[in-house]
């Protein structure tokens, strides 16, 4: 099946391909190994992001396992569609469900992955995510190939984040390839990680344009609804909203509010419904599932987004693809994401918010705006999860025929781009790692673990034997709770 | 009848033994290796070492006679309560599964489920200490609800197997299973 090739390579952790291996065979599968902390359970665009592009490339017969910590009692070994295997380590979680680092106490549980798994490229997931960085560090000492993708963007000013865009700077500085979803992105990144542009690619997120088709049938006409969907925190801008609602309202008395999302910035809008008695008027649904985003869309006539940093938005395309008129901030990757004629871009201050909304809103009182099945036809084919495993699949494929770098060329490599102080650190912290890998291997060596029985995929064992169905039952199964693979 | 050497998940050698006693009854015993006198030695010297070592200090001999106690007490409820050393699966159709396992000091705890608690027996994955490792359960089931799973017994538990092993033993205790439903 070609999947077990690197079981000679593995072997030798001192990260020094033999050089058959590294001879480059564009069609040759994967084993990938996704690294994140944010997976479901848990709910927003990373997640989705890794599941489409995890289920995507089984289809083109790669092989992939997600890494992700325990959440609550789901922990062990899970199987979601496809036999797309996830595991759910038992990692402490520290602050916003991100794991605790201590860069070394990941290290056995993330090489008995690997290893059993017979990893060959571990693609990690989302800077704000402390085990991606973790499997990056512990993948370059057992020498595995790396990309890592970043989906959000930073800035440069705060104290938070001049010390993450130095932790940024170490983790990166020697993965082989880095993926951002937009062009501002790749900017964001290559400046706070100071790397070399030629390693980062562009991959835009998708969505799936068949959950998100447009029905003006559930449309209220006697009135104008907008809808906004996001998380209710800083970053979204929900203090705008705030600010755009009772003026807007005061204007257009038919004008309605539908806001989808839960978090700690629901305060203000809560406050701002009280103070102008907009009950009737602004309607919060709360934290809704994914399932329900449709629903909600297709009730409005306009999209808002006021984000006030993006690094793709993944909503302004949904809600695009639903037909509704989007109205959002112009900031970070969002003028990228849209044809110009299909959103109408603001400053984000309430003024010019307003502005816009006003002017889509007479559009639409006129009648003047495409309809929504035009919209979504316009939509629907530019970004899709196929293209995104296509483009990413070719990421694998040169990272694949990169070798890495062997430990004294990593730690040199530390030292020169991470400055004295963190470089050496950090180079004293990657001895560490290799020396506690080594302890590890002599432990529990390599050859003892044994390898994964691969249910991946069309081939896979699952799918060849349906009467074995049973065979391999994730605990979840076995408590009654088979919602594992209905996610 | 036949008698296979394997190891377990820690690289020790373990060994399995199949009695197929009719064409509905088997019996697979998991033997792990006897407690070895080496082992024995390097820990009763570690501990009396350490008491000599606070011995020297202290000037107090109730030390040297408690590590005595200390090792011995160890030892025996080592034997007892710790070391297995035999596992023992015996699977009749049509009647049930028996589990025991014998220690080293001769105890023998015997467990038995019958058919029409057991849904299946199947091998599964469970992150144990710092590792992932492969593990044959049986599934359990209430008798009046037949699709859901209302329990797991693990088998194998202290000499754990690799997966070659428990492909073996489950192979034909699927036989048997799927012979008698």
């Amino acid at each position: 099946m070609g999947q077990r090739r690197r079981t000679a390579a593995l072997k030798s952790p001192s990260s020094q391909r033999d050089s058959g291996d590294a001879a480059w065979v564009p069609n040759k599968k994967h084993n990938i190994c996704m690294v994140s902390d944010f997976f479901y359970p848990n709910m927003g665009g990373v997640e989705s992001h890794i599941y489409q592009l995890s289920q995507c490339l089984i289809e083109k017969g790669h092989k992939v396992v997600i890494a992700t910590h325990a959440y609550g009692r789901r922990k062990g070994v899970r199987y979601l569609t496809n036999g797309l295997k996830v595991y759910y380590l038992p990692l402490q979680v520290m602050y916003n469900q991100s794991t605790a680092t201590t860069c070394f106490h990941s290290l056995p549980l993330l090489r008995c992955v690997f290893v059993r798994e017979r990893i060959t490229v571990v693609h990690a997931h989302s800077s704000f995510s402390a085990m991606a960085h973790d499997a990056l560090f512990h993948a370059k000492t057992m020498g595995l190939n790396t990309v890592f993708t970043d989906h959000s963007l930073f800035g440069f000013a705060d104290v938070s984040s001049v010390l993450t865009n130095k932790l940024l700077t170490v983790s990166l500085c020697d993965t082989n390839h880095i993926v951002c979803v937009s062009y501002t992105s790749k900017e964001n990144t290559v400046l706070r990680a100071a790397l070399n542009p030629e390693i980062v690619s562009v991959i835009p997120n998708a969505v799936d344009p068949t959950d998100f088709t447009p029905d003006p049938t559930q449309r209220q006409h006697d009135r104008i609804t907008i809808v906004v969907i996001s998380r209710l925190v800083y970053r979204k801008g929900i203090d705008l909203l705030g600010g755009i609602i009772p003026e807007l309202c005061l204007k257009y008395p038919d004008l309605h509010f539908l806001i989808g999302g839960e978090g700690p910035k629901r305060i203000v809008l809560e406050e701002v419904r009280e103070k102008y008695q907009l009950h009737e008027r602004v309607r919060l649904l709360g934290a809704l599932e994914h399932k329900d985003v449709r629903g909600v869309l297709v009730q409005g006539h306009i999209f808002l987004n006021t984000s006030l940093t993006e690094a793709f938005c993944m909503a302004i395309v949904e809600g695009a693809s639903c037909g509704l008129q989007v109205v959002s901030t112009r900031v970070g990757g969002i003028p990228e994401v849209l044809p110009e004629d299909l959103i109408t871009l603001c400053e984000p201050t309430v003024r010019s918010l307003c502005a816009g909304l006003e002017s889509v809103i007479a559009q639409q009182r006129s009648g003047s705006v495409p309809s929504p099945a035009t919209i979504h036809s316009r939509v629907r084919n530019l970004y899709t999860w196929k293209n995104v495993a296509e483009r990413t699949e070719r990421v694998y494929d040169r990272v694949a025929g990169e070798g890495v770098l062997p430990l004294d060329r990593r730690l040199r490599r530390l030292r020169a781009h991470c400055g004295p102080v963190a470089g050496s650190i950090f180079a004293f912290v990657a001895v560490l790692d290799f020396l506690f890998l080594l302890l590890l291997q002599w432990l529990v060596p390599d050859h003892l673990m044994d390898v994964a029985v691969d249910a991946t995929g069309p081939r896979g064992l699952w799918s060849q034997e349906k009467s074995c169905k049973s065979r391999f039952y994730s605990k979840s199964a076995t408590k009654g709770a088979a919602g594992a693979s209905s996610q | 009848m036949d008698d296979e050497a394997f190891t377990n998940i820690s690289g020790k050698p373990i060994s399995l033994e199949c009695h197929s006693h009719s064409s509905f009854c088997r019996e697979f015993t998991v033997s792990s290796p006897k407690v070895s006198i080496g082992k024995v030695t390097v820990y009763t010297c570690c501990v009396w070492l350490l008491a000599y070592g606070v011995f020297f200090f202290t000037q107090n001999t109730a030390v040297l006679s408690s590590a005595i106690f200390i090792t011995l007490i160890g030892m025996m409820l080592h034997i007892h309560l710790v070391k297995v050393d035999h596992e023992t699966l015996l699977i009749i159709g049509s009647l049930g599964i028996q589990v025991s396992s014998s220690y080293a000091s001769g105890r023998e705890i015997t467990t038995f489920i019958e058919m029409s608690k057991i849904k299946d027996i199947v091998i599964n994955e469970a992150i144990y200490m710092h590792q992932i490792i492969y593990y044959l359960c049986v599934l359990l089931k209430d008798p009046s609800e037949h699709d859901t799973v209302s329990g797991v017994v693990p088998l194998f538990q202290s000499s754990k197997p690799r997966l070659n092993c428990l492909e073996k033993v489950y192979k034909s205790c699927q036989e048997i299973l799927s012979a008698c439903q």
